[in-house]
């Protein structure tokens, strides 16, 4: 089978899914190739900030720039993937007070706003925050969902004739003379082999685009370093919280939906690793011991999971031509770089600037295509942030109250789509969450779901407190009936889901999230007696 | 330990759903969100954002069956109540204000308690007062008596001083207004075990109703004022405060700390249930009861009220009636009855109230009992009102079966 | 508060332990922190139904040799096969006396059928229970299967696909009926136990017993989720009689409506026999004298203390409290018991959730008799029973309830036999 397409993406991560978009936008067909699900990688496994660029104002003025003028265009576009929450830069005893003022005014000449506050306004603001700082400055963080970024702008691309193809792996890039025509792939799910050709082959794999580089016959040196975090029961804080000082490690407590998360460590990994890592128990030791300084009550509370993500960083000395790397953007023509046609590298960067990053791609996709097509993506507002929540709650107010905010929340005015007019479908799967039997079906139905790790990503379903014990059955059973797949592949599916919420939970599990697993085990395990193929 | 001390209560809740099975309303209104929802799950939202607060948290009867079922030690009627408290939008009515202030309108009904027990209890009265305020009309009212207890107790001061042990008795509204009896009852069997009984420097309404129609202000303020007396009699004087109502003696121990942010750590302990006070007394060994010496035979079935059973302490009171020579006893299963205080009087909860309670009115029929013994007043209504036994306080039963 | 014996824990093995002694007319106090895992029940109970190796166990009396050989410190391996025998006798019988009937035996293990269509080996399985005697099969051909509509804490595909495949035919309906309306009128209210209270009325399940009637064909068996009532027991056996064919119920995901039924059938036997059950209580702190606890203290109680003679410790593991674990340790935290575990925190998990976990294997030690330890040293009159105990997977082994029920009555006749 060959399908055609003017440029195939390879990677749906927030920037292919950008790269996506902003192509369908101006009228470039496009094709994203997925391996596995969508917002897997990088984009998926950070703190989720929406940083107001003041953490990097002192090192890197430029990434601090773009940061800023992405977090006023993702509150616009973005608005029902974005919390508001701003952001507190402390000043700890350990960290004194000089670097404040130089802070304050790296923030400004960026074009952020900076503003010190008393320690006891800051603590009134946010009171979670560690009573003993000495000083306090509010900038515009935030948060940002990655998942529903990275859905949102599937959803438009799509819209605009876009084609997403996920659980597609390539594992070949066509080469004639020295131009890429498109790419081979195999569909996970079912086995079979396909053929793709297109004029420009993106490559936008994140850290796995240093192999997807090779195998088109170029070099593009990668660095993966893993960063772990961890993820505490409940939003203990309101307001992003950061340390006032030099980037450091566990320096970020970011609010997200339901949960604040602790981030990160950072050490390189060897790459046999990026594909399964495991958050070590003196990661977790750290993350919480600095953690605490932020938020002290984070002792006690309780933490759901662990998970680790792998940034991507470039190596400097193999981009001849010196633009990118400074400002962490990296676009490589290989053209230019390597005389091989129809080939771009899109990497560096960083969640925030995923639109810039597509803008930057699709602005030279057009310059080789010969389209002069403006990039909107700045302006268009993605689907699900095109209208007032408040206005779509009064819409929906037969829905009882926390589903009806929740479906909101994760779905904007698309939660319209939701079918909740009966009482079944209002049915709750996920109680932690609020998810429905209609949140659920609309998924499954209209958001690319195979499988319960994917549905989770849409919705939420087992994401909160009890990690699936109790909504992961029920997922399944839907899925089942639903037709997704049958009902062996849907135990096994249900097995591999446990096992992923393990493998979050197992470096935390002491305490109640130690009592969750027990309980998780004995209904699965033991009343249900569901069993692991693999392993057997 | 698994206590309910940590930091984030609401988190130690596994999701096991075992209070889904034990909560009285939620298996006949399908309304109510259910003590797990809008306990721990719903507060985790709520901390997300207040707007995820559900106005339908009003159907919860803080009866706590919840936290007793939990095996997690999750305070789920509080999370609820405390959320109420913190977001509820919905201003109290005349009814609420009607209902909530006991205090008040027992101080203006008992001088003319003949005329308004009989008036409320006409047609008319109650039809009005069912459409016009909400108080469901099927619902009969507890009768006034004619003059309050505390006007009695006043005239005995003195001679209650001679006794050398010393307790303060927290009467309640209900014992002051409706039913002075009991109160008299408590002084004859303190007094039989050698025990004077005083009252507070100054006693308001515990504040149930207050709380439970959203007039916290009001219940922080009598808490403040009634905490304060408790504390001069604990600390100063060295009496303990004992009481007779299970609820009251429930909101002064706990409700008071958990969502009224009064902190009575200091006296906490030293406020108890009048059958744990003389249960103690007797386990001691240093004094006696003496009975009648003929004894017909009663039989008693006891029924323990939901702030009992959180308690704990319906021990002490079967205990006690064990004793009481005659008295064949059956200990119903622990159920809520449905009325919770001033809930099952207001018109959209009468159905709840009375669809909770037909377990346990079919259960009391049918025990052949003579008398249903409880130590809650507002039970002790709800069940005379809706099965054909009287009610009597275990006191009372004691008190009658004394020398 | 005086008894002779006050047990700490009201599931399984302290109503066990308490009925045991109660019978014997000991006083007895069980302190219960909420309700038990029992609400979590399968609707059977399990001895053993694998050893620590992975192998199916045939008959649990047969296997002991290899399990004491392989898990020299299970709880069993103490156990001759006669004693095994006549304690999971006793425990069978005494469950009987409270009024639970069950099916099965210790010589021989059957196998019940899971909510997504598992066959699991069991012990004892409630009456009314889907069973067969063989792992693959089950007694019929041909079955109709019902769940309540809307109802997602049951799965008839999976189980439909499952029976098939053990070739039954199986035709699955869902049925509806107005009370069932109401409870959907709640988005998270229709559970097992909400749904088996409608059936409490002969009416309802009258309607159902009508629905079923025209749809049932000519299905030998009819199988529905377990939610047949929860004060009326014998759901099963009226339909039967309506239906004139055999009618058997599976387990749900919780709560387990044949869990708390047992729950309340064995907590009123012990009430009856004369029993205290302290319900939504926590032990907060002892006194001791020498190896003698002398005193339990109690959140509810506070200042008066519950005396005994012995006390029994039966807290669960994790789950329940019996056991707690912070990141660098575990502990059992009433007593400060000395707890058996590995010490590195990475080796208390297996990375595969379906993997026995060494963490469930953790426990308070004890000698011989069963008597806890702290620092080294045994404490004269504190006995652990059920979960509590070291040594064996309860999941794993299948052996959660039999450990719970023969060690409590283990318990309850060393205590008995000191008199």
């Amino acid at each position: 089978m060959t399908k055609q397409a003017d440029v195939i993406i390879i990677g749906g991560g927030a920037t292919g899914a950008g790269v996506a978009r902003d192509c369908a936008l101006r009228g470039i067909k496009a094709l994203l190739l997925e391996r596995g699900d969508i917002a897997t990688g990088a984009t998926g496994r950070n703190h989720g900030l929406l940083h107001s660029g003041a953490r990097y104002a002192v090192t890197d003025r430029e990434s601090a720039e773009e940061c800023i003028k992405e977090n006023m265009i993702l509150r616009r576009i973005a608005s029902h993937c974005v919390e508001e929450t701003d952001g507190l830069f402390l000043s700890l005893p350990e960290d004194g007070l000089e670097f404040q003022a130089k802070f304050i005014e790296a923030c400004r000449a960026a074009g952020i706003r900076a503003d010190a506050i008393d320690p006891k306004e800051a603590l009134r603001l946010e009171p979670s925050a560690n009573p003993a700082m000495i000083g306090a400055v509010r900038v515009p963080d935030g948060a940002v969902d990655p998942f529903r970024l990275t859905m949102a702008n599937l959803i438009d691309a799509k819209a605009h004739g876009a084609e997403v193809l996920t659980y597609h792996k390539v594992t070949e890039l066509i080469r004639e003379q020295d131009r890429i025509v498109g790419v081979k792939a195999v569909d996970c799910r079912s086995g079979e082999k396909k053929e793709f050709r297109a004029e420009i082959v993106v490559n936008a794999g994140g850290i796995w685009g240093h192999d997807l580089a090779a195998m088109a016959g170029v070099t593009v040196k990668m660095l993966p370093a893993k960063g772990s975090l961890l993820i505490f029961g409940h939003r203990v804080n309101n307001i992003v919280l950061n340390r006032c000082r030099k980037p450091a490690d566990a320096d970020i407590l970011v609010p997200g939906d339901t949960i604040s998360l602790i981030g990160t460590t950072s050490s390189k990994v060897p790459f046999d690793e990026v594909d399964n890592m495991y958050v070590t128990a003196d990661e977790v030791d750290l993350l919480l011991r600095e953690g605490t300084k932020l938020a002290p009550s984070l002792a006690h509370t309780r933490i759901l999971r662990a998970y680790a993500g792998v940034r991507p960083l470039v190596a400097s000395d193999d981009d001849p031509s010196g633009r990118s790397v400074s400002r962490g953007i990296v676009v490589l023509d290989h053209a230019t770089r390597d005389g091989l046609e129809g080939f771009i590298t899109i990497t560096g960067g960083k969640l925030m600037t995923y639109r810039l990053m597509a803008e930057w791609t699709v602005d030279l996709i057009c310059k080789k295509l010969n389209i002069n097509k403006k990039c909107t993506t700045a302006e268009c507002k993605l689907p699900g942030s095109r209208e007032k929540e408040e206005k779509i709650s009064k819409r929906l107010h037969s829905v009882p109250v926390a589903q009806r905010e929740s479906a909101i929340n994760r779905h904007g005015e698309m939660a319209e789509r939701l079918d909740v007019g009966d009482a079944a479908a209002r049915s709750l799967v996920c109680e932690c969450e609020e998810v429905s039997v209609g949140e659920v079906k609309y998924a499954l139905n209209e958001l690319d779901v195979h499988n319960l790790v994917d549905l989770r990503r849409r919705t939420r379903v087992g994401m909160g407190t009890c990690q699936g014990e109790l909504c992961a059955c029920r997922a399944a059973g839907i899925m089942a009936e639903a037709g997704k797949y049958c009902s062996h592949q849907a135990k096994q599916d249900l097995v591999s889901f446990l096992n992923e919420r393990w493998k979050g939970m197992a470096p935390v599990a002491w305490g109640d999230t130690l009592r969750e697993s027990e309980f998780t085990m004995w209904l699965y395990d033991g009343v249900c007696g569901l069993k692991n193929e693999k392993t057997e | 330990m698994m206590t309910e001390q940590s930091n984030f209560n609401f988190e130690q809740c596994i999701k096991c759903t075992v209070c889904t099975v034990y909560c009285p309303v939620a298996s006949v209104n399908p309304l109510f969100p259910g003590p797990k929802q809008a306990g721990p799950d719903g507060e985790r939202l709520r901390l997300k954002h207040k707007g995820f607060y559900d106005e339908s948290l009003k159907w919860c009867l803080n009866c706590k069956r919840c936290e007793v079922a939990c095996p997690s030690n999750v305070r789920i009627g509080d999370i609820i109540q405390a959320a109420r408290i913190k977001h509820s939008t919905k201003k109290p009515g005349l009814r609420e204000k009607m209902l909530a202030n006991t205090d008040f309108m027992g101080s203006m009904a008992t001088p003319f308690a003949p005329i308004v027990n009989f008036s409320v209890g006409l047609k008319p009265v109650k039809v009005v007062l069912d459409k016009v305020i909400g108080i469901d009309h099927r619902r009969t009212f507890p009768k006034y008596s004619f003059g309050t207890f505390e006007s009695w107790m006043k005239r005995r001061r003195k001679k209650q001083a001679k006794y050398a042990r010393q307790v303060s008795y927290f009467h309640g509204c209900y014992v002051n207004y409706n039913n002075p009896q009991l109160g008299k009852d408590f002084v004859k069997v303190m007094n039989a075990l050698g025990v004077g009984v005083q009252m507070l420097e100054k006693e308001k309404c515990c504040g149930v109703p207050l709380i439970s129609n959203g007039l916290i202000d009001k219940a922080r303020r009598q808490g403040e004022v009634n905490t304060a007396s408790i504390r001069k009699s604990v600390v100063e004087n060295k009496w303990p405060v004992v009481g007779t109502s299970s609820t009251c003696t429930f909101t002064l121990r706990d409700e008071y700390p958990h969502l009224l942010d009064i902190d009575n750590a200091d006296v906490r302990d030293h406020i108890e249930l009048a059958t744990r006070y003389i249960y103690r007394l007797l386990a001691e060994g240093n004094v006696q009861l003496r009975f009648k010496k003929k004894a017909p035979v009663r039989r008693v079935a006891y029924h323990t009220a939901c702030h009992m059973e959180k308690l704990g302490w319906a021990y002490y009171s079967i205990e006690l009636l064990r004793m009481i020579p005659g008295v064949e006893l059956t200990v119903l299963d622990s159920q809520c009855c449905g009325i919770a205080g001033t809930y099952g009087f207001k018109k959209e909860n009468y159905p709840t109230a009375q669809a909770i309670g037909e377990g346990i009115f079919r259960k009391i029929e049918a025990s052949g009992c003579d008398v249903v013994s409880t130590d809650c007043e507002t039970c002790k209504w709800q069940i005379e009102m809706s099965t054909s036994k009287p009610v009597v306080h275990p006191i009372s039963l004691l008190a009658e079966a004394l020398e | 508060m005086r008894f002779d014996t006050v047990i700490i824990g009201g599931g399984l093995a302290g109503l066990i332990c308490g009925i045991r002694l109660a019978k014997q007319g000991e006083r007895c106090a069980i302190i219960s922190l909420g309700h038990s895992a029992l609400h979590f029940s399968s609707g059977s109970l399990e001895l053993l139904g694998a050893l620590p190796d992975g192998s199916t166990v045939v008959s649990p009396a047969d296997a002991l040799d290899a399990l004491r050989q392989m898990a020299p410190e299970h709880p069993y391996a103490r156990y001759s096969r006669e004693r095994f025998l006549a304690l999971a006798a006793e425990g069978a019988t005494l469950m009987q006396e409270a009024g639970v009937a069950t099916f099965g035996s210790a010589e021989q293990n059957h196998y019940r059928l899971t909510p997504v269509g598992a066959m699991k080996p069991a012990w004892l399985t409630f009456e009314g229970y889907v069973h067969s005697p063989n792992a693959d099969s089950l007694p019929w051909k041909n079955v109709a299967l019902f769940n309540a509509e809307g109802f997602l804490d049951f799965y008839a595909q999976f189980l439909k696909d499952e029976m098939l495949r053990m070739g039954t035919k199986c035709a699955a309906y869902t049925f509806n009926l107005p009370e069932l309306e109401q409870i959907r009128q709640n988005p998270t209210e229709m559970r097992s136990a909400n749904i088996a209270r409608i059936f409490d009325k002969r009416e309802t399940l009258d309607k159902l017993a009508d629905i079923i009637a025209a749809k049932m064909d000519d299905a030998e068996a009819i199988l529905l989720p377990a939610v047949l009532g929860v004060d009326c027991k014998d759901g099963v056996r009226y339909l039967e009689q309506k239906l004139g064919r055999k009618v058997a119920v599976i387990a749900t995901l919780p709560p387990s409506v044949p869990g708390l039924q047992v729950q309340t059938l064995l907590r009123r036997y012990f009430q009856e026999l004369g029993g205290v059950y302290m319900l939504g209580d926590t032990a907060v702190g002892y006194k001791s004298e020498g190896n003698k606890i002398t005193a339990v203290y109690t959140r509810n109680h506070g200042d008066i203390p519950f005396l005994a003679t012995n006390y029994v410790l039966a807290t669960g593991s994790f789950f329940s409290g019996g056991l707690e674990a912070t990141n660098d340790r575990i502990c059992e935290p009433l007593f400060g018991a000395d707890v058996q575990y590995v010490a590195d925190r990475g080796e208390w998990y297996d990375r595969d959730l379906f993997k026995p976990q060494a963490y469930e294997s953790f426990g308070v030690k004890t000698d011989e008799l069963l008597r806890a330890m702290r620092q080294g040293q045994v404490i004269d009159n504190l006995y652990v029973a059920g979960a509590t105990l070291p040594g064996f997977n309860a999941v794993k082994e299948g052996c959660g309830a039999g450990v719970s029920i023969l060690t409590a009555l283990d318990v309850a006749e060393r205590i008995l036999s000191k008199k």
